[in-house]
């Protein structure tokens, strides 16, 4: 997890979102000269066209579920009355993700515009930037370029197509992991703890304060404006073997070059660790991907050539997810990577639903057992037990992350977590 | 009487057994040289110290050092020797941790000398649980073998400034201010902790007030000792205090081979192989204290050492890879006086305390060539060009100057076996009676000058550890005086401890703890182009014949084979 705290970022043709000339930081006049601005002008120009352009782009929300993006736009367009919420998320806070910390820090304006543009689409005049705290000067720039915006006419413009005045602001996040689940996310922004609810039903139809909420990841509002500056056709030309658009992964774990790589969707994942994070530390074996981040199901060596696109991924059992990739070398060990996450979701789980709040409690109990040598064939049955048992018992998604790595490292890499019981 | 002119020199054979390959000359015979010191000798000559220095001072020779490519402390020149061992890949993987037992402690100390010891009192006394681990028996190190004493200005015609400014002109003003003056300022403090523990020291003729002795480079005679075998009495004192002390555990042929970090950096414990279990063990705790002592065992410029086997570096090589900076890494102390004949005894140590009694050195003419009690760099360097310059001194192939033992006992009668009680033991072990004849010296490579920068309470630039003892750097500058290592372990011994108990307080021993910084570490090697299959630290030196590997054989360590065939 060493490239978390990190910016690094290669230079690479494919650029879209971290083209060198857009990382103004806070400038509206940078932005402006880097072309921004006009994907909104086309918006204005053509409001009703706006969801069909992204439906023939094929955008996917980035945050981890690849919805398509027009979808949930249109259910949140479809809801009735002038009262609704967009909400950007920029919560970002699982291990191994450094993605929307990149975009919010270095070039918030595109972020911004999208949120702008998505506003104008499903019909909302409240816009919040909904930003961890915790990531340095990153809320404090997203603040900066929201101000800027505050004092361009083009808001002016905005209101009067939504007939009324819009307003726009940088929220706090809570800075947890569990504030960035939409539900969460909505139970913040009304002031109260971050605790998901359930669904339905769905922001989109009642979310912040009941409105139709639309909740997206910074990176998918990112892609937004230059959608609608460069058209559909050219989003999808930008991706590799049918998939559309690029993707940011953060690349992490044992490779020569991690860091943060914005790549056509599709692009192999040995590409991604060969060419451009440099290949395997050391010259080492690799051994296993976490792919989309901890949440998911290991990738082993028989899967390097899979096109990292949501549709490649999942054909091969796994998820692209946030697009993190942690890459395991020989002489790294799985049980103890796994048993790190895993204390990461125990101790991340909000505690209201019991079978999260004491299965992660009990998985990194007994993962932590094995890690630490004290660990029998008994603790490891436990585990196995408790994969069958909880998934799907909690409201939102996290127990069932949890779980999914156990098994998946459990399934490939059995004999690791074997060969370090006692006796 | 005093014959006048100087000896023509003996031819000699080439001196092979100097083994200081920038020194090649000739010598003179050891009988020639004895009969040349039969005459009482002029006073020496005050010697041109930098100039001195320059020519002669190890550290100054061409290819003496080199500059680091990698690390927190990248271009900072230092011995080729050491920068291998600091510029190295890790002894250990990820997978050589996964299942090994997991242990937590408030406050880890890594080093079972002097300074280790200290700290962990203070800690435990603070209220935190200590574990000490060391890497032979507690007390089996530098400390043990320090002779001739402790400075602290508690002398009536003493005082802090003039101790301080001893401290940092001996130091070329190297030296840090602030630690300087909180070396000196808590030196008294010092001495009555100490005393307080139970040492004892030796007292002046009214037997109310300690004795003091001078020091080289000292203005007023402020040195404390218990004989010529301080270091044995201090360590005894503290080995047992710790070993007696509830709230400290001591595990000892325990090295630490790596520390642990979490992903913000800080150090969060080590990993610990165990000499007993042939398994490696890791140690989570809320702070860490290197105590690991200096790097006499690297031999640096191929000299013979006056160090205990333990002194490779480890505690150098550990904190540079987690982020520490270092400091005067290039600068090594050169004892005067350490054994030159016999060969077997090469590098042991010969007391300043002869010195400061009042032995003389006497170069193959019979000369006196430096005031005997100059700072030691310029004492060694003088040795040195006596030696480089044909003047040295030869017997069965082992060059150095003399030490004359004789005529010390014959301006002092009866101080040999009073108050030179090791010197004794080396003589008696080399078959010399030093009444009778004098003892043949060389530099010996005595002391790391430098070391882990640190600051006023021995935090490192690495949240969560500390240092304390020879493995700090910044108090002695380019050179130390004599008793000041033993000042230093104790005042800085209890600030690390006492900071480190605060912090595992405020922290506890919980937390991430693994080996991410080991991966960008490699990282760095691999873009700096430096070789990985270089491994430190050494944790034995070469003649101790020891293979992690091997030692860890799979029979003993079943997972370690299986994970690797996964
Ligand atoms: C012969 C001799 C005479 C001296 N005389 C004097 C004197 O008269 N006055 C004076 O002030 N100073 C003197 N010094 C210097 C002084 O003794 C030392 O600088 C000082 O004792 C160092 O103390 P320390 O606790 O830092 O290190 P040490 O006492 O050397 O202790 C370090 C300990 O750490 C252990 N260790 C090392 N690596 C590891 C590892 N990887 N894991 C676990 N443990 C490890 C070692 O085995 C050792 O036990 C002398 C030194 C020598 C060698
Ligand atoms: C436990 C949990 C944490 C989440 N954290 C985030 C987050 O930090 N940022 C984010 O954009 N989405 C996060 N999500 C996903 C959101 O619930 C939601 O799907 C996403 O913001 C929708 O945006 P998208 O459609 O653009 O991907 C999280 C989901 C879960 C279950």
């Amino acid at each position: 997890m060493d490239a978390l705290t990190r910016d690094q970022l290669a230079i690479e043709p494919a650029r879209v979102l971290t083209a060198p000339d857009l990382l103004v930081g806070s400038s509206l006049p940078g932005w402006h000269a880097a072309g921004g601005g006009i994907g909104l002008r086309r918006a204005l120009e053509d409001r009703a066209g706006i969801i069909g352009v992204l439906e023939r782009a094929g955008l996917r929300g980035l945050g981890g579920a690849g919805f398509p993006t027009h979808r949930k736009w249109e259910a949140v367009a479809a809801q009735p009355g002038p009262e609704k919420v967009v909400v950007c998320n920029g919560n970002e806070d699982e291990p191994g993700t450094f993605k929307d910390r990149f975009l919010l820090g270095r070039t918030p304006h595109q972020v911004i515009e999208g949120a702008l543009i998505a506003a104008l689409a499903v019909g909302a005049r409240q816009v919040v930037m909904y930003v961890n705290p915790h990531l340095g000067s990153v809320l404090p720039t997203v603040a900066e370029a929201v101000a800027a915006w505050r004092a361009d006419p083009v808001l002016l413009e905005l209101a009067a197509a939504l007939g009324g005045p819009v307003t726009l602001e940088a929220r706090a996040s809570s800075g947890r992991y569990i504030g960035g689940e939409e539900t969460a996310v909505v139970a913040w922004l009304e002031g109260s703890f971050p605790f998901p609810r359930r669904k339905p039903p769905f922001p989109a139809e009642s979310g912040v304060h009941g409105k139709p909420t639309l909740i997206n990841n910074a990176e998918t509002l990112a892609h937004v404006p230059h959608i609608l500056r460069h058209g559909a056709a050219w989003f999808r030309s930008r991706g590799r073997g049918g998939a559309p658009g690029t993707k940011l992964f953060s690349l992490s774990g044992d490779v020569q070059r991690p860091g943060l790589y914005e790549l056509p969707m599709g692009t192999p994942l040995a590409e991604l660790i060969e060419e451009h994070g440099g290949g395997m530390l050391m010259g080492r074996a690799f051994k296993a991907v976490f792919t989309g981040g901890p949440s998911n199901t290991l990738l082993t060596a028989d899967h390097l050539d899979v096109p990292l696109d949501f549709d490649s991924v999942r054909a091969r059992g796994s998820r692209l997810g946030t697009g993190a990739m942690i890459v395991v070398s020989e002489g790294t060990s799985i049980p103890r990577r796994v048993t790190e996450f895993v204390e990461f979701f125990a101790e991340s789980s909000c505690g209201q639903c019991p079978p999260c709040k004491t299965g992660t409690y009990q998985l990194a109990t007994l993962l932590h057992r094995i890690d630490s040598g004290h660990g029998t064939r008994a603790d490891l049955d436990s585990i196995r037990q408790l994969c069958g048992l909880l998934p799907g018992s909690g409201r939102c998604g996290l127990i069932d992350g949890a779980v999914t790595v156990v098994a998946s490292s459990l399934e490939r890499f059995g004999a690791e977590y074997e060969s370090m019981l006692r006796g | 009487m005093s014959a006048p002119g100087p000896m023509p020199p003996t031819a000699i054979q080439r001196t092979d057994a100097t083994a200081i390959r920038w020194i090649d000359a000739t010598a003179i015979r050891w009988i020639d040289a004895l009969a040349a010191c039969a005459a009482a000798p002029a006073d020496p000559p005050a010697p041109d110290a930098p100039a001195l220095l320059r020519r002669w001072h190890p550290d100054a020779q061409p290819n003496a050092t080199e500059p680091l490519r990698v690390g927190a402390s990248a271009g900072m020149r230092c011995p080729p020797a050491l920068a291998a061992l600091l510029q190295a890949n890790t002894l250990i993987d990820d997978v050589d941790v996964a299942g090994a037992a997991v242990v937590e402690t408030d406050v880890l100390v890594i080093g079972g000398g002097g300074g280790g010891c200290v700290a962990a009192l203070t800690a435990v006394a603070a209220g935190r649980k200590v574990l000490v681990v060391t890497k032979f028996g507690l007390g089996d190190s530098n400390t043990v073998m320090a002779e001739g004493g402790i400075q602290a200005a508690v002398g009536a015609e003493d005082s802090l400034q003039a101790h301080y400014d001893d401290t940092l002109a001996g130091g070329q003003r190297a030296g840090d201010p602030t630690l300087v003056r909180t070396l000196v300022s808590e030196g008294p403090a010092a001495i009555r902790w100490l005393i307080g523990q139970g040492m004892t020291f030796d007292l002046d003729e009214s037997g109310h007030n300690l004795r003091r002795k001078r020091a080289g480079g000292t203005s007023v005679p402020r040195i404390l000792s218990t004989r010529d075998v301080t270091g044995l009495e201090l360590m005894r004192v503290l080995r047992e205090a710790t070993l007696l002390r509830p709230g400290i555990t001591v595990w000892n042929r325990s090295p630490a081979v790596e520390l642990l970090s979490d992903a913000a950096g800080r150090c969060r414990g080590a990993v610990i192989y165990s000499l007993y279990l042939h398994r490696f063990v890791t140690v989570r705790a809320g702070a860490v204290i290197l105590t690991t002592g200096g790097a006499g065992r690297l031999h640096i410029n191929d000299f013979p050492t006056s160090n205990h086997l333990g002194a490779t570096a480890d505690g150098l090589v550990l904190a540079y890879r987690l982020g520490a900076t270092l400091r005067e890494v290039d600068s090594f102390q050169y004892h005067p006086t350490g054994v030159a004949w016999p060969r077997a005894l090469r590098g042991q140590l010969i007391s300043e305390a002869a010195r400061s009694l009042g032995a003389q050195l006497r170069n193959g003419r019979g000369e006196r060539f430096v005031p005997e009690l100059s700072p030691r760099d310029v004492v060694a360097a003088a040795m040195l060009r006596e030696i480089g310059e044909g003047r040295g001194v030869e017997r069965d192939g082992c060059v150095g100057v003399l030490l004359d033992t004789p005529g010390l006992e014959r301006a002092r009668p009866g101080v040999l076996a009073q108050s030179l009680v090791s010197l004794g033991h080396v003589a008696h072990k080399s078959g010399v009676d030093p009444v009778r004849e004098p003892m043949l010296v060389c530099p010996t490579l005595h002391y790391q000058n430098g070391g882990i920068a640190i600051a006023a309470d021995g935090a490192t630039g690495v949240p969560g550890l500390f240092c304390a003892g020879e493995v700090a750097g910044g108090i002695h500058g380019r050179n130390r005086l004599m008793g000041n290592a033993l000042l230093e372990l104790v005042v800085f011994g209890r600030r690390a401890g006492a900071a480190a108990a605060g912090l595992a307080q405020a922290a506890g021993p919980g937390g991430r703890a693994n080996l991410d910084h080991v991966q960008d570490w490699r990282r760095a090697l691999v873009a700096a182009g430096l070789p990985l299959d270089a491994r430190a630290p050494l944790l034995f030196p070469e003649i101790a014949n020891f293979d992690l590997t091997a030692d860890r054989a799979p029979h003993r360590a079943p997972h370690r084979a299986a994970a690797v065939a996964a």
